[in-house]
């Protein structure tokens, strides 16, 4: 075995000594773009004992996970861990795992089931007709893709149609929307075209191969939490920490990178909140659920650096102080479910609204809320609107829910948000089709039609233009305020449905979070080119990206719901930076 | 007309060759089909009682009955062995009858160790002919509950005298036979020159239960042969031991062993990782106990999701390529189909995502074995807006229980909380098994739908005395200290205050799985609930019940099935699912039915003999029908 001493640059805590491993197919030649993950297999063990997770203010180290993968060559040189576990993959090939990495490593061919098995989520979905009904397959998409990858292996098992429509009754409890009226339709062509697909599994499309600009990259990984957390969204905070939070368990994670240590912050709630909070639980049944606050979305104050944070299920502003590691709790005047959230350069904070259909602005000189109306589309969804503090004053359990229909009619749904390099704040409303302008001055609200589908989240780069993924349309869309016009970007996979993105305003680089095609696609934006990055583990649903201002790495989080359906059944933050040269 | 269709179908039947029941399970592959059809469609309306033979049990064991549990099926011996029909009682007494007539013409009984609190089962016993016994050529074997294995002369039920000790071999150890702890219930198996038997072991209350050896021994001497025990590698645990009926396939000289959960059943901290050859298919040579291959449905069990039911060999014929095929119905309601030359699934296995444990220690398997084809045959999830009640105010109830259960569908480990299990360890499938129409690739089957709640509670915190039942019978729940583990299991079936299960009906129910299309043909309900209710009503309420025992299929185009909690004997059109015919038996019948063509008249054969773990009566009653003469 070749072992060289190289000094690698790893800016995480792993042995420097390294060896070089050359990967290849049964003929020898080498497999280029082979990804091989090493886990360590000692851990400090961690005090779990508040309820399986690290308590308030106690800190635990994170085993930290690497990737990397083989150049034209098949080489590759990685760290030299005695206590790893080593898993070589490549498309095509079976999976191989070794305790002591060989210095060469010979994979084998996959059958043809397995290599069909081995396809991502979107390439089968893509072959989904529904019937010849776009529209259907579409507002499948958007109310059934936001939680898991729909088309895994285990999504395509025969189902008779009972049992279909058992799944879409059990997901619209969980926050799915799909209209009752197509459950059974849905269920049917769930059953018949999964079916043809396992038959003629030829039809379905070869996932997009690894490319050569993987060997320049490399991906750490690290586990937080259990199989039951969901790692929604995240900060990348000046102070070099990355903050996480637990959606379903209303903690904070603080992780140092550099060390792989994280501490744990749990969000208080007060006495008498109940369980998912003003919403109400949706998830019942789920285990150990602690979703008092609901932690969301994360921005930091360009000022003092505190993050805020939305705590989607109350009506509520969190407020974490980063030097007392204090939680503020502030009331919110109005408006219901606090979501995406960002912060401007004038101390202001600036997050949607969701269920109401509202901007809601904090001014932290003035300590004062600012609640800014987005307007109704027709007169009946005004009506279910304004009658929402009058619905809410009614128990969780016998609150009256209108049945979801096509056009999503009392529910706009004020998702994205960002600000603009000149100040303005820019909305995308998810179901309505549109996006809002806010004038940051004068707060006059301006909407425009979205001339796609499912405008999720967004962003503006540095020249003003804005950013949006359309989600059931698998779209990446510039807008251009300044000549009021739209482009649209195919997406490098097919059938992809984009969650959200961020820009890289230094590089000019927009990334966009994968979840169907286990991939985070980065956009060009001067040359109008992909670059498409595998995840390291099978099912890594993503929903919001990071961006190192001084390397352009990115980080992202699995989100999978659940988690424990992702490979390794753990939530992970992960981080996908340049190799040193 | 409608009476020339029966007379065409008789005449075929009679030339057709004649129909036994040579096996347990109708043939040594478990197909559950015989070829007799003179009894058809058109004229199983006319079936009626031919005889009836009591065993004598119920007077001979009085109080004792309430620890039986009837599952035994009868075998047809052939001519050349005195062409009776010979089964045995749960207290391991073997009867041989007048196939015509049900009198008996001999009995044998091995006078079991009758201590500890373990039911009492006998499925059946075997037959094989052994040429170079002078003495003793034409014999049966029989696995007792106090587990020696016995063979005895077909003929007369008398010992082998060349076969072990007086005609039996021990199947424990010097530490002698420990009542309560392992028995035997399914019968052995002969294939080629061995005899071979597996065991019932207690594998919820001990950590470290008995081994789960499968013994193998000279089918003339009863030396031993051979010996597998499953869980090689794990002293912290035991079981895994092979309780349902074993498969034979001579062609390729294998024996196909259906093994159950490592102990204990729902705690897996000592037993790390995924515990190979537990819950699994496991292929062994029959002459060495060689492994051939092993296919585990379940990893790292914690549910006491055994193998449940004999694995059914059948010849798979998709896409024009001839198999040699294995089905395997499970617990969680699955059916793998296997070649059974590798143990390869034949239909793509998708791995299930797995919840986690919240228990200190436990490592659960990160993801599960599923089918891609057929569907589960029944829906492992159950949310609280789907309770069920016969009023809203049980319905309340039952939505109120639960919203408080863990759920994460099936595989959702127990933890201290409780936790939804369903299926249960009732199934799903169980010992009945399924039967294959013949050579159609249709397997039928009985199907449990009914859902159960467990926890973990800290033996630390257990009141002494509140350990008890070890089983969750008729809204008993089940409490099982496991010794050696610092837990102590609490199961129930999930049901309302007025005893009725919080699902939606059916609750037991009969399912048609096409084995090469990988689609469910049909499901009907299986079993009324009239006699369920706090009161007797007068008329059949077709919620289908909780079931134990199997069903058969004929080439008439039936399926007959019992074990039903309504004492209904039944026979299914094996197209349809239409219920053709019933008989209201005396006690519920929990034991697989058998046919048999003798003398020109084909004869439908059922054990009744209650379902006491259901708090059904209990009973000794061999019936056989038979159209009019």
């Amino acid at each position: 075995m070749t072992r060289l001493l190289l000094a690698l640059g790893l800016t995480f805590a792993l042995p420097s000594l390294a060896l070089t491993v050359h990967v290849v197919d049964q003929a020898g030649d080498p497999i280029p773009q082979a990804m091989v993950t090493i886990t360590p297999t000692e851990v400090p063990a961690a005090d779990l004992s508040d309820d399986g997770y690290v308590p308030h203010g106690v800190t635990a180290t994170a085993g930290t996970v690497l990737t990397r993968f083989t150049d034209a060559l098949g080489t590759v040189a990685l760290p030299d861990d005695a206590d790893a576990r080593y898993r070589v993959r490549a498309q095509g090939f079976v999976d191989a795992y070794f305790d002591d990495l060989p210095e060469r490593v010979q994979l084998a061919p996959m059958s043809l089931e397995q290599l069909y098995a081995s396809y991502p989520s979107n390439v089968w979905l893509s072959q989904l007709a529904f019937g010849g009904d776009e529209a259907l397959k579409k507002s499948f998409l958007l109310n059934c893709a936001f939680c898991h990858q729909q088309a895994s292996p285990f999504m395509r098992n025969e189902r008779t149609v009972e049992q279909w429509i058992s799944v879409i009754e059990r997901m619209n409890t969980y926050g799915a929307r799909l209209p009752p009226e197509h459950h059974e339709r849905v269920a049917r062509l769930l059953q018949v075209e999964y079916r043809e697909l396992r038959d003629n599994p030829e039809r379905v499309p070869v996932p997009r191969d690894w490319e050569p600009h993987l060997s320049d990259i490399e991906m750490v990984e690290w586990p937080i939490g259990d199989g039951f957390s969901q790692m929604h969204d995240f900060l990348l905070h000046p102070n070099g920490y990355v903050y996480v939070g637990d959606n379903l368990f209303d903690r904070l994670y603080e992780i140092d990178t550099d060390t792989g240590e994280y501490t744990v912050y749990k969000v208080p709630h007060r006495e008498d909140d109940e369980l998912g909070g003003i919403l109400g639980n949706r998830f019942e049944v789920f285990p150990k659920m602690y979703n008092y606050m609901g932690v969301h979305s994360f921005a930091h104050s360009k000022k003092d650096g505190n993050i805020f944070i939305t705590p989607s299920m109350q009506q509520a502003l969190l407020e974490f102080d980063v030097n007392t590691k204090e939680f503020i709790i502030h009331e919110l005047p109005g408006g219901y479910y606090p979501h995406t959230i960002r912060t401007d350069e004038r101390d202001r904070v600036w997050f949607t609204l969701a269920l109401s259909s509202q901007v809601g602005m904090l001014d932290r000189k003035t300590g004062e809320f600012e609640i800014i109306d987005l307007p109704a589309r027709t007169f009946r969804e005004w009506l279910v609107l304004k009658s929402l503090p009058l619905i809410f004053w009614i128990d969780p359990e016998l609150r009256p829910t209108p049945a979801p229909n096509d056009e999503s009619i009392g529910l706009p749904m004020p998702y994205g948000i960002d600000v603009a390099p000149n100040g303005d704040i820019w909305v995308a409303r998810l179901y309505a089709n549109d996006i809002a302008r806010i004038d940051a001055e004068t707060l006059e609200v301006e909407m425009i039609d979205f001339p796609f589908n499912g405008p999720r989240r967004l962003r503006v780069d540095a020249a003003g233009t804005l950013w949006i993924v359309a989600f059931q349309d698998s779209l990446l869309v510039s807008y251009d305020p300044a000549t009021k016009q739209y482009r649209k970007f195919e997406l490098p996979v097919i059938n992809e449905v984009p969650y959200a993105l961020n820009v890289d305003r230094e590089r000019g680089v927009v990334w966009v979070n994968g979840n169907q095609s286990d991939t985070i696609l980065a956009f060009d934006i001067g040359t109008e080119t992909w670059k498409v990055y595998p995840m390291p583990r099978q099912r890594f649903f993503t929903r919001d990206i990071e961006v190192a201002e001084e390397d352009g790495a990115i980080y992202t989080t699995n989100s999978h719901f659940p988690t424990y359906q992702s490979e390794g059944a753990v939530p992970t933050l992960l981080r996908i930076s340049p190799l040193a040269d | 007309m409608r009476r020339l269709l029966p007379l065409t179908l008789l005449l075929t039947a009679a030339l057709a060759q004649a129909s036994g029941w040579s096996h347990y399970g109708g043939d040594a592959g478990g197909r559950h089909f015989s070829s007799a059809a003179a009894i058809d469609r058109g004229n199983v309306a006319d079936l009626d009682v031919a005889w009836v033979h009591r065993s004598g049990d119920s007077e001979a064991y009085g109080e004792e009955m309430r620890l039986t549990s009837t599952q035994g099926t009868p075998i047809l011996l052939p001519p050349a062995a005195g062409e009776s029909l010979v089964y045995c009682t749960p207290f391991s007494r073997v009867i041989a009858l007048d196939p015509g007539s049900g009198k008996q013409r001999w009995s044998f009984d091995p006078q079991i160790d009758r201590r500890g609190e373990r039911p009492f089962r006998c499925r059946g016993v075997s037959y094989a002919e052994v040429e170079d016994s002078a003495s003793c050529r034409h014999r049966l074997y029989l696995g007792t509950h106090d587990r020696k294995l016995w063979a005895l002369d077909a003929a007369t039920g008398k010992p082998c005298s060349d076969f072990g000790a007086g005609g039996h071999v021990t199947l424990y150890g010097d530490e002698g036979y420990i009542p309560g702890e392992v028995s035997n219930s399914s019968p052995p198996v002969v294939a080629g020159d061995v005899v071979i038997t597996g065991s019932t072991v207690i594998d919820f209350a001990y950590a470290k239960s008995p081994r789960g050896t499968v013994l193998a021994f000279d089918k003339r001497t009863g030396a031993p042969r051979w010996r597998f025990d499953p869980l090689i590698g794990f002293p912290g645990s035991g079981s895994a031991n092979v309780w349902a009926p074993i498969s034979v396939d001579e062609d390729l000289g294998v024996v196909y062993l259906p093994t159950s959960a490592p102990s204990p059943d729902y705690y897996g901290v000592d037993r790390p990782g995924d515990n190979p050859n537990a819950n699994s298919i496991v292929a062994l040579e029959s002459a060495t106990g060689e492994v051939r291959w092993s296919f585990q449905h379940v990893r790292h069990d914690l549910w006491d999701y055994d193998t449940p039911a004999q694995p059914i060999l059948f010849t798979w014929k998709k896409g024009g390529a001839k198999i040699p095929a294995l089905a395997q119905v499970t617990k969680q309601g699955f059916v793998f189909v296997l070649d059974r030359r590798t143990g390869r699934s034949l239909w793509e296995i998708t791995e299930h995502p797995a919840p986690p444990s919240q228990i200190p220690g436990e490592q659960t398997a990160a993801t599960q074995p599923k089918p891609i084809a057929p569907p589960q045959l029944l829906d492992p999830f159950l949310m609280p807006d789907d309770a069920w009640g016969i009023t809203p105010i049980d319905r309340r109830d039952c939505r109120r229980q639960l919203s408080e259960l863990g759920n994460l569908g099936l595989f959702t480990p127990l933890k201290e909380d409780l936790t939804l299990m369903f299926p249960g360890s009732l199934g799903g499938s169980n010992w009945g098994g399924g039967a294959l129409l013949g050579d159609r690739p249709v397997l039928i089957t009985n199907v449990n739908n009914v859902p159960f709640s467990g926890r973990l509670i800290p033996t630390a915190d257990v009141a002494s005395g509140d350990a008890e039942h070890d089983h969750p019978a008729a809204g008993h729940r089940m409490v099982v200290t496991m010794q050696g583990t610092p837990y102590t299991v609490e199961i129930g079936s999930l049901q309302s205050f007025l005893g009725v299960p919080c699902n939606k009906p059916p609750w037991g129910k009969l399912v048609a799985v096409d084995l090469e299309a990988g689609t469910i043909a049909w499901d009907v309900a299986l079993g009324s609930v009239h006699e369920m209710a706090p009161f007797p009503v007068p008329f059949h309420i077709e919620w289908g019940t909780p079931n134990l025992g199997g069903g058969i299929a004929t080439a008439g185009g039936l399926f007959f099935i019992g074990a039903t909690m309504d004492r209904q004997f039944r026979a299914f059109d094996v197209d349809t699912g239409e219920t053709l015919w019933r008989y209201t038996l005396p006690v519920d019948a929990a034991a697989t039915p058998m046919t048999y063509e003798y003398r020109g008249r084909q004869y439908v054969v059922i054990n009744a003999g209650g379902h006491h773990m259901f708090s059904r009566g209990t009973g000794d009653y061999l019936y056989a029908f038979a159209l009019p003469e």
